[in-house]
Parts: C-alpha cells; sequence; structure tokens
C-alpha cells in the first residue's frame, strides 16, 4: 500500500528527502475555524442522546 | 521471516435507531438493513456449525455464557416475529472476503484478514461505506433520514456494544504468558485508543462529570473471561482460532470504536508490536498493577495520563511510564516484523503521541478520538457557556460518531480538514470491492465474486460448495501459504 504522512510532513520545516519514513499520510491538517460546525452543533437535540436506546451487544 | 502475528482483523457492533419512532425495534432495523445491502455476497449461508464459541484458553470448557441466555431470548421473541433465525442474523459475506450480519441486534461489520495495519484501517474505513450505503438505501425507501447509524459503544444509559481487534498469535507460548506481559499495556493503551466518553456509566460512584478516555472503560469487569456480555474482561478467554491448532485468536474486546483512522492504526499497530515482542520473548514487564481492572477505569478519567496507578510491589506508576516503557522495548528490538515500514510508522508515531501527550496534549487534536472531542466540545462550551454536565454533551457526544456524511461530527472535521485522514480515498474505495491479496481473504473474496450461486455454506475458515467439494482455509496463514493455494489445484478450482 502506497502511503504518505500529512502529519509529519505538516511539523517538518525542511523537506528531508534523504530520509525515507515509512507510513501512511493524509492531506495537510488546516484548521478553518469551527463557526460552520458549532453552529450545527447547536441545532443538535438536547435530548438526543437520552432518546438513544440501545440493547447490549457483545 | 514469518511474522509472529500474522493476521489482524476488526469486528465492529454499530448502534442503530429509528428517530421517528418512540420505541424503535433493532432487530426489525437491523434486519431491514442488511436486507437493502446491494453489495455483491452470499447472503445467509454462514456456517454457525463451525463456530467453537465455549472452550476456554485455559485448557477448558464452559456449558453456558451469558450470551446463549441472549440468544435463548432472542430466540423465543423470533417465534413471535414471522421471519427465521436465519433472516434475523442476515449473514453477508462479501466479495472483499469481510463478514456482514446482525450480531445481538446490532449490525456488525467483520473486516477480511488482513496483514498489515494499514490494510486493516483501509478495510475498517470500507466498512463505514458499506453500512453508510446501507443506511442512504434504506432511507431512501422510508422517505426521509429516519434512520442513524452510530460507531460507537454505548447509548450512555449502561448498554454497550463492541469493538474487538483480534489477532493471531502463536499457540506455542503459554496463555499465561501472553496474559502477564500484556495487561499492562492494555489498561493503558487508551491513552491514544480511547475514543472519548462525555459522562459515567455504571461504576460512578465518585459522580465523575466530564469527558473520559474511553467509551468502554466502565464495562470492563475482570481481566480474564470467555464472557462478552456480562464481566467483559481485559482479555477475552475464548479458544478459537479459525485457523489450525498451531495458533491462538486473541480476541480483544476492551477497545472503543475510533472514528479517527490514525487511532484505530495507533491501537492496532502499537498491540501487534507488543504481542511481537511477547512472542519472539524479548520482553518480561516489570510492571504487575495491584487493581489492573480498577486501573481501567482509572486511567480513562484521567485525560492527563498521570493518574498514580500501585503496583503489587508497592510502589507506584503512571500510565504515561507504562507505555513509554513498551515503546522503549520496541526501540530496542527492530528487526522482529516483515512489515518493516509498518513497524517504523507505528514506534514514530507512537514517541510522538506519548510525547505530544505528556509536553503539549492539545496536539493530540488533530488525531486522538478522545482530544478531538475534548477541543471541540470545550468550543462548544465556551460559546455558550456551558459546562460539562449539560445533557447537550452527551447528544455531541453521540453525533460525533454518526455515519450520516450530513450530520456525523467526526465527518465535518475530516471533511474540512480539521483531523488526519491518513488512509487515502482510492484504497478505502478499493476495500469496499476487494480483498486483501495476501491473506486468505483473497481466496473467499474471489469464491463470493465468481462462484456465489454454488457456494452452500462459507465461514474464515473454509467453503463447502453445492457439489460436495470443501476448500478448508484454515491452513492458510502466511502470504508463501496463499500464493501456493493460489497457484495449484487449479483445475480442481479453475475459478482461482
Amino acid at each position: 500500500m502506497e502511503m504518505n504522512d500529512p502529519l509529519r510532513r505538516e511539523e517538518k520545516k525542511e523537506p528531508t528527502p534523504d530520509r525515507k519514513e515509512g507510513g501512511p499520510s493524509a492531506p495537510d491538517v488546516k484548521r478553518p475555524g469551527r463557526d460552520d460546525i458549532l453552529k450545527r452543533m447547536k441545532k443538535v437535540d438536547p435530548k438526543q442522546s437520552e432518546k438513544y436506546k440501545q440493547r447490549t451487544g457483545q | 521471516m514469518n511474522d509472529v502475528v500474522p493476521l489482524l482483523g476488526i469486528e465492529t457492533e454499530y448502534g442503530i435507531i429509528r428517530e421517528d419512532q418512540a420505541d424503535s425495534d433493532p432487530v426489525e432495523e437491523s434486519m431491514r438493513l442488511l436486507a437493502r445491502c446491494e453489495a455483491k455476497s452470499v447472503f445467509k449461508a454462514w456456517a454457525y456449525n463451525r463456530e467453537r464459541t465455549h472452550q476456554d484458553m485455559r485448557g477448558f470448557q464452559v456449558s453456558r455464557l451469558a450470551q446463549d441466555e441472549e440468544e435463548d431470548e432472542f430466540c423465543e421473541e423470533d417465534r413471535k416475529r414471522p421471519y427465521s433465525y436465519w433472516e434475523m442474523k442476515s449473514d453477508r459475506v462479501l466479495t472483499n472476503g469481510a463478514r456482514f450480519y446482525n450480531d445481538h441486534t446490532h449490525p456488525e461489520y467483520s473486516t477480511p484478514e488482513c496483514r498489515t495495519v494499514f490494510d486493516l484501517v483501509a478495510h475498517d474505513l470500507a466498512g463505514e461505506v458499506i453500512v453508510g450505503d446501507c443506511v442512504r438505501i434504506r432511507n431512501q425507501e422510508l422517505g426521509g433520514d429516519y434512520l442513524q447509524l452510530f460507531k460507537n459503544n454505548t447509548d450512555y444509559s449502561g448498554h454497550s456494544y463492541g469493538t474487538h481487534d483480534n489477532y493471531l498469535i502463536p499457540r506455542k507460548l503459554p496463555f499465561d504468558t501472553w496474559v502477564q506481559q500484556l495487561v499492562p499495556f492494555l489498561v493503558t493503551r487508551q491513552l491514544y485508543a480511547g475514543a472519548g466518553k462525555v459522562g459515567a456509566e455504571r461504576k460512578n460512584e465518585d459522580g465523575f462529570v466530564g469527558l473520559q478516555l474511553a467509551q468502554r472503560s466502565d464495562f470492563i469487569d475482570s481481566v480474564l473471561s470467555i464472557e462478552t456480555m456480562t464481566e467483559r474482561p481485559i482479555i477475552n478467554t475464548r479458544d478459537e482460532p479459525h485457523a489450525s491448532q498451531d495458533y491462538r485468536r486473541l480476541h480483544l474486546i476492551l477497545g472503543d470504536a475510533n472514528m479517527s483512522p490514525y487511532a484505530t492504526a495507533l491501537k492496532v499497530g502499537t498491540t501487534r508490536l507488543v504481542l511481537t515482542l511477547i512472542g519472539a520473548q524479548k520482553i518480561e514487564t516489570p510492571f504487575e498493577l495491584a487493581d489492573p481492572v480498577a486501573d481501567v477505569q482509572r486511567v480513562s478519567r484521567d485525560t492527563t495520563g498521570t493518574v498514580l496507578l500501585k503496583l503489587k510491589s508497592g510502589k507506584t506508576v503512571t500510565p504515561l511510564e507504562i507505555q513509554e516503557w513498551y515503546l522503549e522495548q520496541a526501540l530496542k528490538h527492530t528487526g522482529l516484523s516483515d512489515q518493516t515500514e509498518e513497524w517504523d510508522w507505528v514506534t514514530r508515531e507512537w514517541g510522538r503521541t506519548l510525547n505530544d501527550h505528556r509536553q503539549n496534549p492539545e496536539k493530540l487534536a488533530d488525531r486522538i478520538d478522545w482530544a478531538i472531542k475534548q477541543s471541540l466540545f470545550n468550543d462548544f462550551m465556551e460559546a455558550e457557556g456551558l459546562k460539562w454536565d449539560n445533557p447537550i454533551l452527551q447528544s455531541l457526544d453521540l453525533e460525533y460518531h454518526n455515519l450520516n456524511p450530513e450530520r456525523g461530527l467526526y465527518y465535518s472535521l475530516r471533511n474540512q480538514g480539521d483531523v488526519a485522514g491518513l488512509i487515502e480515498q482510492n484504497k478505502i474505495d478499493d476495500a469496499v470491492h476487494r480483498p486483501p491479496q495476501d491473506t486468505r481473504a483473497r481466496i473467499r473474496g474471489q469464491a463470493v465474486d465468481q462462484q456465489r450461486d454454488r457456494i452452500k455454506n462459507i465461514h474464515w475458515t473454509g467453503i463447502e460448495f453445492t457439489n460436495g467439494e470443501y476448500l478448508d482455509l484454515s491452513g492458510l496463514i502466511t502470504k508463501e501459504e496463499v500464493g501456493q493455494v493460489l497457484n495449484s489445484n487449479k483445475e480442481q478450482f479453475a475459478w482461482k
């Protein structure tokens, strides 16, 4: 499986082409702000977890 | 060199609810969900007669399990329903080698056997895609988004359902050795493997309020047990290798369902690595916890990783110190595995995560589920002037795990690039249809793809065809063994 590592890349200030690091990567992590998601969270039913009844599983 | 731990797998039970009904019937809903699965599959042909759930690793057989009682009750109710047991279980085996069925009223996706951690994470994510597709199709049928599924482990009212990680390990080493060396690691791996939970259930004499590391920790009652629905253990003792008697299948039921693929990879990767060290007899842990069961809860309720755990010697140790010791041993013993790329990734990220936890825990908020929740919920509480005891926090916690792409909070963070994705989308899409190419799952998946009308019954360990032929997969563990079968007997199994 071909892999790259976005988290590692984000932390590296300088590229290190001589060092081959294994493992997966993901796109560069960005933090554009949370306004949209916080607005959505406000719309969540406060009783949702109370209504969420499950049976015991394994 | 053969790996000490040659195969890996994850089983995930999903939570399920109809939001338009006051009394949602999980049996009915789970069955209808499975009925809407459009993935190519062998349906209702699981070979239950090949299950061996009552044999204990400690060398005895139990006569009854709590799950038997539940199954009996299930069957009793079954008689009142217009469905057969087989219809309600709705087993499907897919072309990627996975099993998708109803287990104790929860839709369960069991990945195919994988050889690498990264393949396993891709298949775990493929499970989310497959289950999510079924939800979408079922909701189209219902005419609205009434059915919701959650990749989590609790209903916040004392009912838990599992995410089990499985490792094939050699039988030659005594089971007690595995237990002794592994328990301190398992008690503390929730530092990065915990999915986070708002509040506490069952064992909450101290009135805990806030975010704990793991969803499952409140439900761990023993060190060793064959049970999975009561007296849940740190290490499950069911002796059912789904392979030859040269192996055991270590069946761990104390873990959480991770939304973060990075956390899944670190959980399974570190566990495999520690098992490799134990199997190679390279470590002897200095930690003998005085009360490991209580410590599971103690560790979970301290997000700093510095709570003091008592050893039998009378000394104390912190969860971070235990994890750092295991990492140190791994760094001393490189070269024990064929999976060098994986070993390097795991040791590197394990070290980075433990270091961040100790030095800058806020840095974990891009990849570790409990820390992602902590960051997100803190922002919400600050914006709304709320505290952890507000009921909406548990609802938000639940919504983090929602498989609905329009609602799931983890999916929202992922889509806006706020958390690490780890596995490329094309790898996940591939895993939806295609089995791992280097395990016996490849043979199972190809049989489903090309011979499904000829399959009489199917199991992890083999396939029985309608003409009486039986293809035994139980001895195909290594990549070479799988390749040998694929390259021989072509006349007998031309479809391979």
